[in-house]
């Protein structure tokens, strides 16, 4: 049995939440069952990316190659498990503690037992979609998967019942959908050129046909980079992500924030390093348009996170703000810059989602929305303003705390590319950043409360608080491991050309 | 001159897609209709389906099925057109989504023009009992 | 839409109808077509008897509960199919390595698991489609 599980990992980690999803939709009446399931399958996702990150890591199989179907690629759909594909199912694991937190918290935010089961439904959805992209091989079922992903969190947006859900989701629905067809535009347009829809086999033709066609090329290198930045929030393009997180029940905007947008960026950057290469990036200059486009979105998202009064709103337009360092650091082209993108994608997922779910505690227990209306909590719901603390601390990068190194790496990549604007920015992001938390965390702790009694959330959700603050810390304490893996991957990803 | 005539007369499908897909593009970005948004998208994915079927097929190439033609024919690439099978399904689940949340919208608001739902969304009582934030 | 007429012409037509979508799921292997375009003939010709005869003579020849079990099982019926491969030794979803036996090409049985799986993703297209049809009308009222 264990052989079995153990030859199969790839595609069981990927089906493991599908199935549980699909179990789940006639058992609706009996609640308590759902959710309990629904946190088994993530739970099994997330110990089958641990198994399957022991087995690549210590060098017994890497990378895993499995074949779909037994057939061997190009004709069949291929599975590659190396580093970045264990880093980000890893990263995946952040759905756990967010499921932990919706237990028994979500119907007040939803309401009925029907509505939590299809929220669970879509939520396993987004999981499995998430794993399927970080080990995926074949152009056309990231296409897929993105798709279920898409469809997934428009549902997990529309999940409440009043009308501003219904408006962020539509607008969410058809931009996103605009940025799949861009996709599929660009997938259509490299299958013309190669005849492959692997990425290992796309990546050499690509390598060979490109000078003949550098117009076709080009065009698909657009086609994907707008597609993928649409759906991931680049800065032009950011336009429906406020809204739609910012109206969505706690945990959705947790994971939308927080795994969602990061799993597009994943996809993007194995389209970028793995299709195309280093040399053609550079021949078109993608990569400096990636690092200008990834300043602007910094101090953009910034300061219009500065300006918003409603607490959720400005960690949306932060989370506009955090994937502009990311693509900046996509763009550095160096070892330590692209793995300190990756090291921040996986911090960012954490403390996001530690923002994310205090901040939707706090919201829930005051009933309250903006950030003035928050005075007191602090005193009041000691648990979970420590956790909004850590990840505020975290984002903003201090030492100690996870976002430090990111950051840092992302500091040494920019100096070794020879740049200083991204420096300044990566820099000012900072403090603007401290500018629009701090003043939370000041009002929280020192500001004289109402004297209402406002309750720290029941037992699950303190659990899932306390494991995301304590990953924050460890994360930013012994980042050794993980760094080392996130420099594994860039590495690979780099060595292409 | 002659070359390039006949160049874009034999290639008439991808530029048919890439006029559908301006065409749509531009009906999503502009138009304030909601109904007229989702049109859009439907006639720009159209247009990418368009563009891969039409990447599958060969000049005097047959219909790819095995033991109902003669073996020396030369059989048209059936790759793309199973993607695109794919592709409509996503399509028509985004249509059909999209069509639930005009609804919703339609009975909240009153309307399905966005310039009146957004001047209307200060006057429409939300549902805020169930908003805790 | 109760008109007589229609009444009679759909009592004659609508099994032919699904009977013909049944057709087309089965012989995805041979013929074009396959699961998801059968799956919506048969979802059609129910959404056609709902429109003629009324929602409440719909509902009743499938209720809520029935539509939510064929949702579910038939996508698990999927995996289910994907699952055959892995017991024998063979990664997932696999037909011919899975010891499964393809008959000659051209005949119905020559497909291995490709026509059960086609028959699982049929009848759970047809379910959802009749589902968003009568969410959709139902919503009307």
């Amino acid at each position: 049995m264990t052989t079995l599980i153990r030859a199969n990992l790839p595609v069981l980690v990927v089906i493991a939440p599908l199935f549980v999803a699909f179990i789940l939709p006639p058992l609706a009446r009996r609640i308590r069952l759902v959710e309990a399931l629904a946190l088994l399958g993530a739970v099994l996702g997330l110990g089958g990316a641990g198994y399957l990150a022991s087995i690549v890591l210590t060098q017994q199989e890497n990378p895993f190659i499995y074949q779909l179907g037994g057939w061997p690629a190009p004709w069949g759909i291929e599975l590659v498990a190396g580093s970045l594909g264990v880093f980000f199912l890893l990263v995946v694991g952040v759905s756990v503690p967010v499921l932990l937190f919706a237990q028994g918290n979500l119907a007040a935010e939803v309401g009925g037992a029907e509505r939590v089961t299809r929220f669970y439904v879509l939520y396993l959805l987004l999981v499995g979609a998430m794993a399927g992209m970080a080990v995926t091989n074949d152009m056309f079922n990231v296409y897929v998967l993105v798709e279920v992903a898409t469809l997934s969190c428009c549902g997990l947006v529309s999940a409440r019942r009043y009308p501003r859900a219904a408006e962020a989701a539509f607008t969410y629905l058809i931009l996103a959908t605009l940025g799949s067809a861009l996709v599929l535009g660009g997938i259509g347009l490299i299958y013309l050129i190669t005849g492959h829809l692997n990425m290992g086999f796309a990546a050499q033709e690509l390598s060979r046909v490109w000078l003949a066609r550098p117009h076709v090329v080009l065009m698909a290198v657009s086609l994907i980079v707008v597609g993928f930045g649409v759906k991931a929030a680049l800065f032009p393009l950011h336009v429906w992500l406020p809204d739609a997180h910012s109206t969505a029940p706690s945990p959705a905007s947790a994971i939308l924030s927080g795994l969602a947008v990061k799993g597009y960026l994943i996809c993007l950057v194995k389209f970028l390093y793995g299709v195309f290469g280093p040399t053609l990036l550079q021949e078109f200059a993608v990569h400096r348009i990636l690092t200008l486009l990834g300043g602007v979105g910094i101090i953009t998202g910034s300061i219009l996170a500065l300006t918003q009064e409603e607490l959720k709103r400005r960690l949306a337009y932060s989370t506009v703000a955090q994937v502009g360092y990311l693509i900046l650091g996509f763009g550095l082209l160096n070892v330590t810059g692209l793995a300190g993108a990756l090291f921040y994608l996986a911090s960012h997922a954490v403390i996001k989602a530690t923002l994310f779910l205090a901040a939707g505690a706090m919201l829930a227990a005051t009933g309250k929305r903006n950030v003035r209306d928050l005075a007191g909590v602090g005193r009041k719901m000691p648990i979970t303003m420590a956790a909004f603390t850590i990840g505020s601390l975290g984002l903003i990068g201090l030492p100690l705390f996870s976002g430090f190194i990111g950051k840092w790496y992302l500091l040494l990549g920019s100096w070794e590319a020879g740049l200083i604007l991204p420096a300044v920015a990566i820099l000012a992001g900072s403090v603007l950043c401290a500018a629009y938390l701090l003043p939370v965390i000041r009002a929280a702790y020192f500001a004289p409360a109402p004297e209402e009694d406002w309750p720290d959330p029941g037992r699950p959700q303190k659990l899932a608080l306390l494991l995301l603050a304590a990953a924050v810390v460890i994360l930013g304490v012994r980042p050794g491991p993980f760094l080392e893996l996130a420099q594994k991957a860039a590495a690979e990803l780099l060595a292409f050309y | 001159m002659n070359g390039l005539l006949t160049k874009v007369l034999i290639n008439y499908p991808y530029l048919v897609a890439v006029l559908l897909f301006t065409i749509g593009t531009f009906t999503v970005l502009t138009h304030p209709n909601l109904f007229k948004k989702l049109l859009g998208i439907n006639i720009m994915e159209s247009a990418i389906f368009l563009m891969f079927v039409a990447s599958g097929n060969i000049r005097g190439g047959v219909a790819p099925i095995r033991g109902t033609t003669n073996a020396e024919a030369v059989y048209i690439n059936p790759l793309p057109s199973a993607l695109m099978l794919t592709g409509i399904v996503v399509s028509v689940s985004v249509t059909a989504f999209a069509l639930a949340l005009i609804m919703r919208l339609y009975k909240a608001y009153g309307t399905t023009d966005l310039r009146r739902i957004a001047a209307r969304r200060k006057e429409v009582i939300s549902d805020d009992h169930l908003d805790q934030g | 839409m109760r008109d007589f007429i229609l009444k009679r012409a759909a009592s004659l037509i609508l099994p032919f109808i699904f009977v013909y979508g049944i057709y087309v799921i089965l012989h995805g292997a041979v013929s074009p077509g396959g699961s998801f375009a059968g799956g919506i003939i048969v979802g059609l010709s129910f959404i056609a008897f709902s429109t003629i005869y009324g929602i409440e003579q719909g509902r009743a020849k499938l209720p809520e509960k029935v539509l939510v079990w064929t949702e579910s099982y038939g996508t698990l019926w999927y995996g289910l199919m994907g699952l055959v491969g892995l017991v024998r030794g063979v990664p997932f979803l696999a037909n011919k390595l899975a010891g499964v036996d393809l008959g000659t090409p051209g005949t119905l049985s020559s497909g291995g698991l490709i026509p059960l799986i086609g028959l699982g993703v049929g009848i759970r297209v047809a379910s959802t489609i009749v589902t968003l049809f009568f969410t959709i009308m139902e919503e009307e009222r």
